[in-house]
């Protein structure tokens, strides 16, 4: 039954891809592309409902077939409200997640609600998690998905699920949405080696490593300290030639490099690279990364990190695709 | 989400609603089902207070094991109205007591507005179908509370929002109701199983019984009359026949059909009688029935309409009767005797009275008139308290008491006839009625129930002679309550002679046929008459299936319409919504505004790429400028932008 049902589902998302194509985000959901089905209570109440009705043919009770046709229009105004709780939804997602292998990917899925009425009971489904939320109306609200992932990697969802079982759980509506999400699953961080400069270097050129760019104060000139770091100032009051010294700056660019995790395999290889990249980072101290086909010039901050751990993640496998949500 | 345990409000809720809706069947059920039901729900709260879960299953077949046997001792079936609804609300209550997640919570619901409906087959009265809307409601928010994930909407958000579900429903459920073909006789046979007393008269008759419904003021039935309606004097509706008596006790003996024919003189009626359920066989029909709508109802051979099942639901007898019959065949021998069958050993007193009688006067008529001066003269007392009787009850009272209701004038008279040699049986029935001023119809109630007899004079056949009339002749002509007004209860008297309370009575009881005639009987020919209503030639139930499709689609046009309202609310400043328009009639020809431009900056866009609508464009993007910044008294009228918008038609490129 249940594997019956997964092979329509995916009949009809592969449709819905084909039908709809590629959405561009933020989507306003059209309601011609919200699919409706009763729930297993929906179906009970159905078969109350017809009950009901043949129970009030069958005594000729004009009033119980009266409250049975009342409650029976009750069920499509449900189903009605059912529908109309995604319909006109906005929806957009941060386009681009990052993620640890064997650790968790946070999704976070944007829903505007432009009208005048509440939206209940909003679950987002992508991959194989789902997240809760609700909307009041005239405001935004973000609904949170956090779905494990295992496989280091660049996986590429392309398609979401939007469902609600609001009210009463008698139906529930649902809608695909064709947005480009791109995991990049870094490595699990993970080694036993030390970085290649710890043991070169000591601790106390990490002792200096305190902030990004924290001005720390002025030393004496050396060639080849870059222009913009001149502390003309100075050097305009007659002082001697002196250089704005910066903490980061100040230690030396670290290179992590694939040779030196060499001895191993490849995924234990780009833990072990993934590792030192975090404890550079939480270091405060410029690191370059160097692998094969790929090389980041030494740097700092966030963006950076991001762009070592992404190269990581992308490190020799393909692309994987992943239709969405399950 | 369905696994989520559920919580105390919820718990409450929902019990709260389950015991509502068994109250609309504690007057049917066993008295214990409903408590047992409502035991559970208190067992689970006070488990579910103290912070603990459901009982074990153990606990719950034993409950089972205990209530099935006793339902089944009870009613000896499950297939039924009562018993399958006992049967539910004990499943509720078991249900109850093991909810545990939300999904029970959907169960019980599904299990109240079953049971809801299982009233209203029982019952029919406006408030009840009221009172179970009413519950329905309630569920319905309750449902929204338990169903909502996150905090629960408050109660009155939650009733506000089942109101406006139940308020979306109406129009669709009404049109169903108005068109879904109705069938003319049941699909299947229903099992009887109504435990409903009998109201009423009843097929036997000791001296006092009628005293005890001249208290009721149930309605027995109501009558229209086509035209006139006749005099007091000739309203007797004619119920069961008594003819055996035991000397104490008249009965109904099991007679046949295939009454000796009788051919109708006088003054013809014609009449509807809405009858009033009262659980046994016959029909109230004005003396005497000659024709009437009923194909399965017969002539018993007493002349009483008879039909092959209790009366269980209200029924419509369009009839006509004749004040007037005679009987062409003289009276069967064993009719005769049948009708003269008394006890030898009863009523010596009445005897012995019977057979002076007859040797004073040797025609029948004359010795009737004598007894009927008999009551006139002696000091005979028509009482609602009369004193009570022994086994000769005859005696006791003709000669001792002297003090009757029309039961026993009835009783006594035929006793004495039979005991002179003429047969005769007492008839019961109703008498009289009161018009309803307000709806020209008669309500017939239990006090205008009452007892007169026939007797057989040879020539004349069966003869109506009310001894009641004799003793108080203002019984017949204006009915129990001035007869007897000294005895009638204070309330009661109090009642009748406050106008407006009596004016106020007759009001509801014409509202009360009114939703009898227009919603409870509403049937195959009432919608043919809704189809004529609509001009529909000919109407038939392939044109009412017709038509139900035409009214379900506009009732959906305008569900749809009623629910997306909200979702994009129409803006109130028309000079905005008609700019609106102009932007998507540009828009579809190829240009669409960006969010940014102003409507100067638009037009100039507009011009550029396309100088065929630039004049157009340009003059309608001043005017919306102008009514939005410019006064008055510069610009045009609403009006005239709306309709150089509404003439605007641009052509795609």
């Amino acid at each position: 039954m249940s594997t019956l049902r997964q092979a329509a589902a995916n009949r009809l998302r592969a449709w819905v891809m084909r039908r709809h194509g590629r959405d561009s985000l933020p989507i306003s959901i059209h309601r011609r592309r919200i699919y409706i089905l009763p729930t297993r209570f929906g179906a009970m109440l159905a078969a109350i409902l017809c009950a009901m009705l043949i129970a009030g043919l069958n005594y000729n009770s004009n009033l119980a077939l009266g409250f049975a046709f009342l409650m029976s229009s009750m069920a499509v105004v449900i189903m009605h409200h059912c529908n109309r709780n995604l319909q006109r939804l906005s929806v957009d997602v941060t386009p681009e997640v990052d993620a640890f292998a064997g650790r968790e990917a946070t999704f976070e899925f944007e829903l505007r609600n432009g009208s005048n009425l509440d939206r209940r009971d909003i679950e987002v489904r992508c991959l194989t998690a789902a997240g809760m939320g609700s909307v009041a109306a005239q405001e935004s609200a973000t609904v949170e998905v956090i779905a494990p992932v295992t496989q280091r990697g660049v996986t590429r969802v392309k398609q979401f699920e939007l469902r609600t079982r609001y009210p009463f759980g008698w139906f529930y509506a649902w809608t695909y949405v064709q947005g480009l999400i791109t995991i990049y699953v870094a490595p699990s961080p993970a080694g036993t080696r030390t970085l290649p400069s710890a043991g070169a270097k000591g601790t106390g050129s990490h002792s200096e490593a305190r902030g990004d760019e924290d001005f720390s104060g002025l030393r004496a000139y050396e060639p080849g300290v870059p222009l913009k770091h001149m502390a003309w100032k100075v050097l305009a009051r007659g002082g001697e030639a002196a250089v704005r010294s910066y903490s980061s700056l100040a230690a030396q660019p670290e290179w992590l490099e694939w040779s030196s995790v060499d001895g191993m395999d490849l995924e234990a290889r780009l833990s072990q690279l993934c590792l030192w990249v975090l404890e550079s980072d939480a270091a405060q101290r410029p690191y370059g990364l160097r692998i094969p086909g790929r090389e980041i010039a030494p740097s700092g901050g966030a963006a950076h990190r991001f762009a070592c751990l992404r190269a990581l993640a992308a490190f020799g496998a393909g692309e994987s695709e992943e239709t969405g949500s399950r | 989400m369905i696994t989520d345990r559920v919580s105390y409000e919820q718990l409450l809720g929902i019990s709260g609603c389950l015991a509502l809706a068994l109250l609309a069947h504690v007057t049917t059920l066993p008295i214990w089902v409903p408590i047992m039901a409502v035991a559970c729900g208190l067992i689970r709260l006070g488990l579910a207070r103290s912070g603990r879960n459901a009982p074990r299953r153990g606990v719950l077949i034993a409950v089972a094991a205990l209530t099935m046997p006793l339902l089944f001792l009870r009613f000896h079936t499950f297939n039924g109205l009562v018993a399958g609804t006992a049967l539910l609300s004990v499943t509720a209550g078991l249900k109850l007591l093991e909810t545990k997640t939300q999904r029970d919570i959907y169960i019980i619901t599904l299990i109240i507005y079953f049971v809801s409906l299982a009233a209203l087959l029982e019952g029919d009265s406006f408030w009840l179908l009221a009172y179970l809307i009413g519950v329905c409601w309630l569920t319905t928010a309750t449902l929204l509370r338990a169903t909502s994930s996150g905090p629960a909407p408050g109660w009155r958000r939650s009733l506000r929002y089942g109101g406006r579900v139940l308020a979306q429903a109406l129009p669709l459920a009404l049109v169903f109701w108005l068109l879904f073909p109705r069938f003319a006789s049941p699909l299947w046979q229903i099992p009887n199983d109504s435990k409903t007393a009998a109201s009423g008269l009843s097929d036997s008759m000791s001296p006092g019984d009628i005293t005890q419904l001249a208290l009721s003021d149930e309605v027995a039935f109501r009558v229209r009359f086509d035209s006139v309606a006749p005099p007091a004097p000739e309203r007797y509706w004619r119920g069961p026949v008594l003819d055996y008596f035991d000397g104490h006790t008249w009965t109904r003996s099991p007679s046949g059909f295939g009454a000796p024919p009788q051919q109708p003189q006088g003054v013809a009626y014609h009449y509807t009688v809405m009858m009033e359920p009262h659980q046994h066989r016959w029909l109230f029909m004005l003396d005497w029935p000659s024709s009437w709508n009923q194909p399965r109802a017969e002539l018993s051979n007493d002349y009483t309409l008879m039909q092959p099942e209790p009366l269980s639901r209200p029924v419509d007898v369009v009839g006509t009767s004749y004040t007037r019959v005679q009987y062409p065949q003289p009276l069967r021998a064993g009719t005769r005797a049948r009708e003269l069958r008394q006890p030898r050993d009863r009523n010596p007193r009445t005897q012995q009275l019977a057979r002076e009688l007859r040797s004073a006067h040797s025609d029948d008529m004359e010795l009737v008139n004598a007894v009927l001066a008999m009551f006139r003269q002696q000091p005979f007392y028509y009482t609602l308290n009369p004193p009570k009787l022994s086994d000769d009850s005859v005696d006791e009272f003709l000669f001792d008491t002297k003090r009757g209701f029309c039961g026993h004038y009835a009783s006594a008279f035929a006793a004495l006839m039979r005991a002179a040699g003429i047969p005769a049986r007492v008839v019961t029935g109703y008498q009289g009625g009161t018009l309803n001023p307000y709806g020209d119809y008669w309500i017939l109630r239990q006090s205008d129930a009452h007892a007169w007899t026939e007797v057989w004079i040879d020539g004349r056949g069966w003869t109506r002679i009310d001894p009641t009339a004799a003793i108080a002749p203002e019984r017949v002509e204006r009915g129990l309550a001035d007869a007897v007004s000294a005895e009638d209860p204070l309330a009661s008297r109090w009642q009748r002679n406050t106008p407006w309370f009596a004016g106020t009575r007759l009001r509801l009881d014409l509202l009360r046929e009114i939703w009898r005639e227009r919603i409870l009987d509403f049937n195959q020919d009432s919608q043919r008459r809704l189809l004529e209503l609509l001009r529909i030639p000919e109407p038939d139930g392939q044109k009412l299936v017709m038509v139900l499709g035409t009214a379900m689609a506009l009732a959906l046009a305008w569900l749809t319409w009623q629910i997306h309202r909200g979702l994009a609310p129409p803006s109130k400043d028309v000079a905005a919504r008609t700019y609106a328009r102009l932007c998507t009639k540009l828009a579809a020809a190829g240009i669409a505004r960006k969010v940014h431009e102003g409507a100067e900056a638009y037009a100039m866009r507009v011009a550029q790429q396309r100088p065929d609508l630039a004049g157009t464009v340009t003059a309608l993007c001043r005017h919306y400028s102008s009514l939005r910044y410019a006064a008055p008294s510069e610009r045009i009228t609403l009006g005239q932008f709306q309709a150089g918008v509404r003439a605007f038609r641009p052509k795609g490129l």
